[in-house]
């Protein structure tokens, strides 16, 4: 019994030693850690490890021949838990996978050899990206997706080529310092995120997939990006200046239009008035007359106005700017009387009211400037103002009198004369004026023209400036007008002035009853007569202008030349008009 | 007049051969989940693969069988390795994890799903087994049989991943990602 154990001794004692020899732990777990071309294998350390303590890590392609396990020598460091096998497992996305396996050694001891679970094959590798580049366009997130580009990897093995197919990647956005938000799954490398409200930093991250494969899948690092406010953008910028563009367009436009109405509005030339000239001044200095005077017409020098322009519209006519209905001048309102000018009138009538030549307003020698309301004697108008007043010497003024023709009254009083305090002054002249005026004159054509001198214009301008103020504003304002014409032409109905023809004569109002001559209404006249006092100073400087024309009685063209002077006496115009 | 007609029998005589000899060039292509097999091979793949000692052996031998096999034989070794698999592999493995064997049961289904494609194939004369084709599955069988048979059905369930690549790759553009 003794001597079988004495011989069994030794083989216990060798298998003891043996044992020893594999006393060193082995690693408990390997295993792989991959992501594209680039393949860790990990182990852990053995319990109670030393410093001397290294790992062997032996490698085996899986199916191909000869089969055998090589060993990496790269990997048997000190203290080194893993080792990079990429450089050994090129071929690992076209095979059928690796075997690897790990041992501890420690002087003479090593221990067993501890392998991964699982083959090593692409299965195995973990998908992600390089990472992702961002750029913001027009308020925009342009994102590329950057794969995997290793160095180790092979020519021709790119991540495209191996997972040629059904590459997916998910994307997450979130704004700092808020929380991912998952957006849509992309098949492309590129995307395009519109930006959330507000600007700040944003940041995205991507993780791959492969819709066929099971590999695990990691996010990428998050890429951030600052969006600014961005001003001077090229929409902006566009906005902007097709802005400015259809500014000055519109500017354009309507100082266009501005131009076209100031044109529009420009008076024709026939109305405008030549400033004065030399000549004309020499004419005024020359002018014989220094004061106003009335001078009487001949009656037979003007044709008879037919009955039915007494009582014609054109009297009452709208033209003329009176808004009234045919006024009658036959009505019973308060004539207009206006005594025959008076040198010792003053400044009513102005300086040269007083002195009436007879001829004054029938001569064509007027060469006044006429405002459009002849003041005319009595004796010159007994027949073509009748019904200025109602009197008895109507009846010799059954000619029609196309214009405002005052008569004298008898009396003189001021009180007859409608508004007659204006013409107060102007009143005592009256009979004064009526003895040395030509009753056959009574008739006249249209207006008379009141000659003037330019100073004397002046002053009456101004005086007649002083009764229009002084006015209860109904008082007729009348001027004396020479008119020396005996057949006057028809003036244009713009220049204002109405010539009332004689019977004989194309003028044939409708309406107007026969061998009625209405005055005209007291709107009319004393519109007219307003218009024509309210010319003040720049009228009498129209006259002035037109004093060559007025102190050379120039046949047919008298009438012209009051016609350029009565542009502002709109009256008249409507007189013509009906013509 | 009979320029026409020349060129148009030779049109048609030339449409003739080229379909023919396109008849023999189809490939019997196999619609299946491929994703879905893979899914429940990763999930018993750790278990399957930690149970296998033998790792410097290998049944399917991919170098010498798989890798060397021709586009016309793609067919019958496909049907050969899918018969194998369902007649041996699946019922010499004793599983007792219920996940694994669910896993495992999933994937012998789709096997079947397979088996009926290809049949279909084979009554068309699409799956005409050469001489190649025949060494192949030959070798895979002798290596199955070198081991246990436990053994060998681990490992044979082990290398599923590699019979799916080669599957997919081989019938690539009518499997289902």
């Amino acid at each position: 019994m003794l001597p079988r154990l004495i011989v069994q001794l030794p083989a216990l004692l060798s298998l003891l030693l043996g044992f020893r020899a594999h006393e060193l732990p082995r690693p408990s777990s390997v295993w792989f850690e991959a992501e594209f071309f680039y393949h860790v294998l990990h182990w852990t350390p053995i319990p109670n490890q030393s410093e001397s303590t290294y790992y062997e890590v032996e490698l085996l392609r899986y199916g191909v021949e000869p089969i055998y396990w090589n060993p990496i020598r790269s990997c048997s460091q000190t203290l080194v838990l893993s080792c990079d096998l990429t450089m050994q497992t090129l071929d690992l996305y076209h095979s059928n996978g690796y075997r690897a396996r790990v041992r501890a050694v420690d002087g003479g001891q090593h221990s067993n050899w501890t392998s991964p679970n699982t083959r090593f094959s692409v299965d195995e590798v973990t998908l992600t990206v390089a990472g992702v580049k961002l750029e913001v366009h027009d308020g925009i997130i342009f994102g590329v997706i950057q794969l995997p580009r290793p160095k180790m990897a092979p020519a021709g093995d790119t991540y495209e080529s191996i997972f040629h197919n059904f590459r997916e990647y998910e994307i997450e956005v979130r704004k700092v310092p808020g929380r991912y938000k998952s957006h849509d799954k992309i098949k492309h490398e590129n995307f395009n995120l519109p930006v959330p409200r507000g600007v700040g930093e944003f940041c995205v991250r991507v993780k791959p997939s492969v819709s066929s494969r099971v590999n695990k899948e990691v996010w990428s690092k998050e890429e951030c990006i600052v969006l600014t406010p961005q001003y001077f953008t090229v929409t902006n910028l566009s906005i902007f200046f097709t802005f400015v563009l259809l500014l000055c367009g519109a500017l354009a436009f309507f100082l266009a239009l501005q131009l076209y109405v100031q044109r529009r509005g420009k008076l024709p030339t026939v109305l405008v008035f030549k400033k004065p000239s030399p000549f004309s001044l020499i004419s005024q200095l020359s002018c014989p007359e220094t004061q106003d005077t009335i001078h009487p017409l001949d009656e037979q020098a003007f044709p008879k106005v037919s009955p039915e322009l007494r009582n014609s519209e054109l009297h009452g006519s709208t033209d003329s700017g009176f808004s009234s209905a045919k006024p009658s001048l036959q009505t019973d309102e308060p004539q207009f009387h206006l005594p025959a000018p008076h040198p010792q009138a003053g400044g009513t009538l102005g300086k040269g009211a007083p002195r009436l030549p007879e001829d004054s307003c029938s001569s064509g020698g007027s060469k006044s400037t006429d405002s459009g309301i002849c003041l005319q004697e009595p004796s010159l108008s007994p027949g073509t103002e009748p019904s200025w007043e109602p009197q008895a010497g109507s009846d010799s003024r059954d000619q029609l009198d196309s214009g405002i023709g005052l008569v004298q009254n008898p009396e003189g009083q001021p009180e007859d004369v409608q508004g007659g305090s204006a013409l107060g002054p102007v009143s005592p002249l009256g009979p004064e004026v009526a003895a040395g005026e030509d009753p056959a004159a009574g008739a006249f054509q249209g207006y008379l023209k009141q000659t003037r001198c330019p100073e004397e214009r002046a002053a009456e301008a101004g005086g007649l400036e002083e009764e229009s103020s002084s006015t209860d504003g109904l008082g007729p304002k009348f001027k004396t007008c020479v008119d020396a014409e005996v057949d006057w032409p028809l003036p244009a109905l713009a220049k204002g002035y109405l010539k009332q023809d004689p019977p004989e004569m194309t003028l044939t109002p409708s309406g107007a009853p026969a061998g009625q001559w209405n005055p005209p209404t007291e709107d009319w006249s004393l519109l007219g007569l307003t218009r024509c006092g309210d010319l003040g100073a720049s009228d009498w400087s129209f006259a002035h202008d037109l004093a060559p024309l007025d102190c050379v009685a120039a046949p047919g063209g008298l009438l012209g030349s009051f016609d350029s002077d009565l542009v502002a006496l709109p009256l008249i115009s409507s007189l013509h008009s009906s013509e | 007049m009979q320029a026409q007609g020349v060129s148009l029998c030779l049109l048609g005589v030339m449409l003739f051969l080229c379909s023919v000899h396109a008849r023999g060039l189809r490939r019997c292509l196999i619609s299946m989940d491929m994703r879905r097999m893979e899914e429940s091979f990763r999930g018993i793949k750790n278990a399957i693969q930690a149970k296998d000692t033998f790792q410097n052996v290998t049944i399917l031998s991919t170098s010498e069988t798989l890798h060397s096999i021709k586009p016309l034989d793609v067919c019958c070794v496909t049907k050969n390795l899918l018969a194998f698999y369902v007649d041996r592999v699946f019922k010499d493995h004793q599983e007792l994890s219920p996940q694994i064997l669910r896993r495992i049961s999933s994937i012998a289904n789709s096997f079947l799903h397979m088996q009926k494609s290809l049949q279909r194939c084979q009554e068309q004369r699409l799956c005409h087994c050469r001489q190649e084709a025949t060494n192949a599955t030959r070798i895979i069988h002798d290596n199955y049989h070198q081991l246990e048979v436990r053994s060998a059905a681990i490992k044979s369930l082990g290398e599923l991943d590699v019979l799916l690549a080669w599957i997919d790759k081989n019938h690539q553009g009518t499997s289902a990602a």
